[in-house]
């Protein structure tokens, strides 16, 4: 998809929800979970996802979802009740229904920031919910080559999980191509874009799976 | 016109008029004319009223100054300093570094008259160095209009790194205390606000620069950033860059509300920033000194491995500690030394020294020991970088140390870093080395912070390897 197409079909202008930015990932090669949009008031009996789902609220609005119960994780019956449960909670929001990825090993964060001096910059490091107590991420500027995201990579203190720490088989060179991927997609957004958080990105099956994405756009 | 083309008037100007020649001893004009009387031949003070000025003749208005001089330098009050340099502009001068103050910095009115200055460049294309700039000194040739104090005597014997500041008494205070153990410089430049000439077309002038071999910054603001950092990348390719970058500017986003705007502050994208593009980052005035000393005077290292020699155990220990230490930016090691260097260790030193590294080679050492134990250890092929320290105390060792180590250190490729630390007379010792070509602090801890610097510099130049394999 155009990034100009993408942008000028956002539901609300210059404020992507979370769909809507997992959408943008898919044209530049970057891999979430397969995905399923309940538009309010739509009908979601038909839903043929995988078990167990993931059931999130869907509304650029709502930045912290867990904070406000808008994530549900594991499901395996009762998807249709979960669904409207979800809906009851946050009335008028779309709800973002996934296929629950496994993975093990730790979670990364891959972000973005429009720098005032420098242009968009990217950011990576341990994710998860404790990424800014662990203040474990470095920086470059985008966009950038898969030899300096390698680079940047290294410098992490968890560098030696990507490098086959402990019977680790999380793949460095893979990440690298997904930092690539996103310099590319905050470079092309250009004075768009302000700022971006992928967290967790998570190591399945081989392939690395962005889980969950929000981008705040310059309005 | 090429930025070397465009800054030769003001590196080297044929003719320079100074706009404020005043008689008056306690103006800046006046300071500035005595220390330009000294090496410019065609020097043209400009005042309204004065006839001569230490003895010089004096030219009373802009306009009566004969054609085709290459520099000029402007010291009256903002508001008349902006017309003076509107005249320089129609009289064709090539370049006018403007030493006002006034303007930007204070705000109100003197951001408008920096207008008016830009207005002017745009105009009529003339370059202009400040306002609000120390201006130039240059070694090479003394040419010299810094209005302050600046350890200009030790600091004349000049050296390779060129010195771009933006702050003015950042750039002459910590030079001033470099010179005092000695410090090479190329070039000193004083920015100031930038209405035209930034640290990028120094970047640029200095990066081909033949006898520059390592560029020093001080900046707060980086304009152009993107630009600078390509310029830096190249430069670097073929010499340090390091940047002193003070000044946290706010990341400025609406709402800082991802992680990533919650940890980036500006500083971390600096630090990576700098990183991608071959720059070595200082975090204060005495940093930025002791790694462009370094990096200007010795050799890249082959790798990471430091092997000590010090004649107080003491010292051995705490130096062997801040090598090992944990740092995220670059990794030193201790060597480990061969057998043959050993059993030589042995045999050179009594039989009660520490001949593992750190050598301890006692406070009974003398000249001879310390000389043929550097030379030992310069020798082992697992050694990159050795760290001497030298004590003047114990009473073996004689003042002829400095001269026979730095003649050791000249014979290797390899870089020696000294530490001296002899009360009043450290920084006699320290700079008794750099005369005679060898690099010494007078702590341990600036001593291996320098080796970290060279080693640094090592991954850079390797990294460029990498990148050309492509």
């Amino acid at each position: 998809m155009n990034i100009n197409t993408w942008l000028k079909n956002l539901n609300i202008p210059g404020k992507p929800d979370e769909w809507e930015v997992k959408e943008l990932f898919h044209s530049y090669n970057i891999n979430t979970p397969i995905n399923y949009l309940v538009k309010p008031g739509a009908d979601f009996t038909n839903i043929s996802l995988k078990s167990p789902y993931v059931v999130k609220v869907c509304n650029p609005e709502i930045l912290h979802k867990t904070d406000v119960g808008g994530v549900k994780l594991n499901i395996t019956s009762n998807l249709n009740t979960v669904i409207r449960n979800m809906q009851g909670l946050f009335p008028g929001s779309s709800i973002l229904v996934e296929e629950m990825v496994p993975y093990t090993g730790i979670e990364f964060i891959i972000g973005a920031l429009a720098d005032p001096d420098f242009g968009p910059a990217l950011m990576v490091g341990a994710g998860g919910i404790l990424t800014e107590l662990y203040k474990d991420v470095k920086f470059r500027l985008a966009p950038l080559e898969k030899r300096e995201a390698v680079r940047m990579l290294k410098e992490l203190t968890v560098a030696d999980i990507l490098q086959g720490y402990r019977g680790s088989n999380m793949d460095i060179y893979t990440l690298a191509d997904l930092i690539v991927s996103v310099g590319n997609l905050v470079n092309d957004l250009g004075a768009n874009f302000n700022q971006l958080d992928i967290n967790p990105v998570v190591f399945s099956e081989g392939k690395w799976i962005a889980l969950d994405g929000m981008s705040i756009l310059n309005l | 016109m090429s930025i070397t083309q465009d800054l030769k008037p003001l590196f080297y100007p044929d003719s320079v008029a100074l706009i404020g020649a005043s008689a008056n001893p306690a103006k800046v004009g006046n300071r500035i004319l005595k220390v330009l009387k000294k090496t410019v031949t065609n020097l043209y003070p400009v005042h309204p009223l004065e006839k001569e000025v230490l003895g010089i003749s004096v030219v009373n208005r802009i306009e009566d100054l004969p054609d085709n001089i290459s520099l000029a330098v402007v010291t009256i009050s903002a508001r008349r300093a902006v017309e003076a340099v509107r005249s320089c502009a129609v009289k064709g001068i090539k370049v006018v570094v403007i030493v006002s103050g006034g303007f930007s910095e204070v705000g109100g009115e003197g951001s408008l008259l920096e207008k008016e200055l830009i207005e002017i460049h745009k105009k009529y294309g003339t370059r202009m160095l400040g306002p609000n700039s120390l201006g130039i000194f240059l070694p090479e040739t003394g040419l010299d209009t810094i209005f302050v104090e600046h350890g200009d005597k030790a600091l004349s014997g000049g050296g390779g790194i060129a010195f771009i500041t933006q702050s003015g008494s950042v750039g002459t205070e910590a030079l001033g205390l470099a010179s005092n153990t000695g410090y090479g410089m190329r070039a000193f430049v004083g920015l100031g606000n930038k209405v035209d000439l930034t640290e990028t077309h120094f970047l640029e002038y200095f990066a081909r620069d033949s006898k520059t071999n390592c560029l020093a910054f001080y900046s707060e603001s980086i304009e152009d950033g993107k630009l600078f950092l390509e310029k830096a990348k190249e430069a670097s390719r073929k010499k340090a860059v390091v940047i002193l970058k003070a000044g946290r500017t706010e990341a400025g986003q609406s709402a800082v509300s991802s992680h990533t705007g919650k940890l980036a502050g500006s500083d971390n994208v600096v630090n990576g920033a700098f990183r991608q593009y071959g720059i070595q980052r200082a975090y204060d005035e005495e940093e930025i000194c002791d790694a462009s000393k370094a990096l200007s005077m010795l050799n890249i290292p082959g790798g990471n491995r430091v092997a000590v020699i010090s004649a107080a155990g003491g010292y051995g220990v705490m130096c062997t500690d801040y090598i090992e230490q944990k740092e995220t930016r670059i990794k030193l090691h201790l060597a480990k030394f061969t057998q043959n260097t050993t059993n030589k260790l042995n045999e050179i030193n009594l039989p009660f020294a520490s001949t593992k590294n750190p050598v301890d080679i006692t406070a009974s050492a003398d000249d001879e020991i310390y000389v043929n134990s550097l030379d030992t250890v310069l020798r082992d092929p697992g050694v990159d970088i050795v760290i001497c320290l030298t004590f003047f105390t114990i009473p073996a060792v004689t003042k002829k140390l400095v001269g026979k180590i730095s003649a050791k250190a000249k014979e290797f490729d390899k870089p020696v870093i000294t530490f001296a630390q002899y009360g009043p007379y450290t920084a006699k010792y320290l700079k008794e080395f750099y005369d005679l070509g060898v690099v010494g602090f007078s702590s341990v801890y600036r001593t291996v912070r320098a080796a970290r610097f060279l080693v640094e510099r090592a991954e850079i130049v390797k990294s460029f390897g990498e990148d050309n394999e492509h």
